[in-house]
């Protein structure tokens, strides 16, 4: 293809990534090189990127975002700012280097020498540089994991931390589970099970607040035994008056719509 | 009314810590969704999550606001990298930042514009039929090519084809502006 794609669905294929083989190269070789194919598939690419929303509602890990700020922080100050443009360097007479080309003769072998060392010794530096950087992200890593035990800790130790058995409802599909709720902290943890849901159906966790709508406290993916216990964050400072589970479309809603499978007034 | 992404980046670019924090808050869990999803590992979701901010800061003078979305060249990222680890391969950074273009038809800054999407695209979704629903999911959460799909579900190719096409016709009908 050395013209333009002759389907317009072409850049919205490729920016999906089911084109392969020839079509795929032929397309690889023209985008480039066409400014209004490269506009085309940028725009392809951003309705595809749509489609991320059809993904089940996954909040992350208060963690990850302490590791990033951590990670930011320990980063050298000069990464990522703009690189300014060094002044051209003035340049140096010659001359008078041609002038006594003899020291030449004599330096050039120690020269070479020197260089052959520096380049070794840059390759053996560049290499620890990696090294470190390694185990810089692995301890980061580790660190971000210990503190997020030490918020559990914390959140289980709490003096004004409430526990929230939440009960199966009649005619509802049967299940156990049980929150640790710190407002003040806004985070919780849970634990517990709950039969499979239907197809195309999803379970949401809800905190129902004294005052205001019920504040989604994401998605829970039953297994076929006891799930893992998993930790929620929560708007801090927010009084529950029930932790709540509903059966939501697949994938959630930003508010409840569905029935309520398990409830747990806060007593 | 919040900083605008334009805005941010330029505060990035100056070292802004907080800045990047506000970008994060406002686009994180779109990520997180759409990598849980890819991956089936919260753990690793969570590494490529924070991997891809980290990229962000180290080289936000590098983004071009006038050349496309923030939230959409995100997700392009990320979702790249997820396949990439689940295929792995690991994709150039400078390849992603510099040839990774994204225009998305709507201003994803918005919370309020992201809880609207969130109902248009699984309203687009369930208007198409299953066969071909699950042929774009396939292509999108596994990141399967056309003769991928055909293997897996056991279909010929020229129908994985056509179903995949007339799939992405009607997505670009709804999702358009």
């Amino acid at each position: 293809m050395n013209g333009h794609p002759t389907r317009p669905e072409d850049f919205d294929l490729y920016a999906l990534g089911v084109l392969e083989g020839e079509e795929k190269a032929a397309f690889e070789a023209h985008v480039p090189t066409c400014a209004a194919c490269a506009e085309k598939l940028a725009e392809a690419r951003g309705r595809i990127a749509l489609l991320a929303f059809a993904a089940p509602l996954v909040a992350p890990s208060p963690a990850v975002k302490e590791r990033l700020m951590r990670q930011i922080h320990a980063a050298p100050a000069s990464s990522g700012a703009r690189v300014p443009q060094r002044a051209p360097r003035d340049v140096e007479r010659t001359e008078s280097f041609f002038g006594r080309w003899w020291p030449v003769a004599v330096l050039a072998p120690v020269a070479a020498v020197l260089i052959l060392v520096s380049v070794r010794l840059w390759q053996q530096n560049t290499r620890l540089i990696d090294e470190l950087g390694e185990e810089r992200a692995t301890l980061q890593q580790q660190q971000g994991q210990l503190d997020e035990a030490r918020h559990i800790v914390a959140l289980m130790e709490a003096k004004d931390t409430i526990s929230v058995a939440l009960a199966a409802q009649p005619g509802m599909p049967k299940g156990d589970v049980r929150v640790m709720y710190n407002a003040k902290m806004g985070m919780a943890m849970c634990d517990g099970w709950v039969d499979p849901a239907p197809a195309n159906k999803s379970y949401q966790l809800w905190l129902v607040p004294k005052d205001g709508k019920p504040i989604s406290a994401g998605l829970i993916e039953p297994s076929t035994g006891p799930m893992k216990p998993w930790t929620v964050k929560l708007p801090p400072g927010v009084e529950a008056k029930a932790f709540a589970i509903t059966l939501e479309p697949e994938g959630g809603m930003p508010q409840p719509t569905g029935p309520m499978v398990l409830v747990g007034p806060v007593s | 009314m919040s900083t605008s992404d334009a805005a941010l980046i330029q505060k990035i670019v100056q070292r802004d810590e907080s800045a990047l924090a506000a970008l994060y808050d406002r686009y994180a869990s779109l990520l997180s969704s759409v990598l849980n999803r890819i991956l089936r590992d919260t753990q690793a979701a969570e590494e490529i999550l924070q991997d891809v901010f980290f990229q962000l800061w180290r080289n936000a003078a590098q983004f071009d606001p006038g050349r496309g979305s923030l939230p959409g060249w995100l997700v392009v990222i990320a979702r790249n990298r997820a396949i990439s680890r689940l295929r792995r391969h690991n994709p150039s950074e400078g390849e992603e930042l510099l040839e990774t273009s994204v225009i998305v038809p709507s201003n994803l800054e918005s919370a309020v514009v992201q809880q609207q999407l969130l109902g248009r695209v699984k309203g687009a979704l369930e208007n198409l039929s299953a066969d071909q629903r699950a042929a774009i999911e396939l292509a999108y959460f596994e990141g399967l090519t056309h003769s991928e799909i055909a293997t897996r579900t056991g279909d010929p190719l020229g129908t994985v084809k056509t179903r995949i096409r007339t799939a992405v016709e009607s997505l670009k009908r709804t999702l358009s502006p």
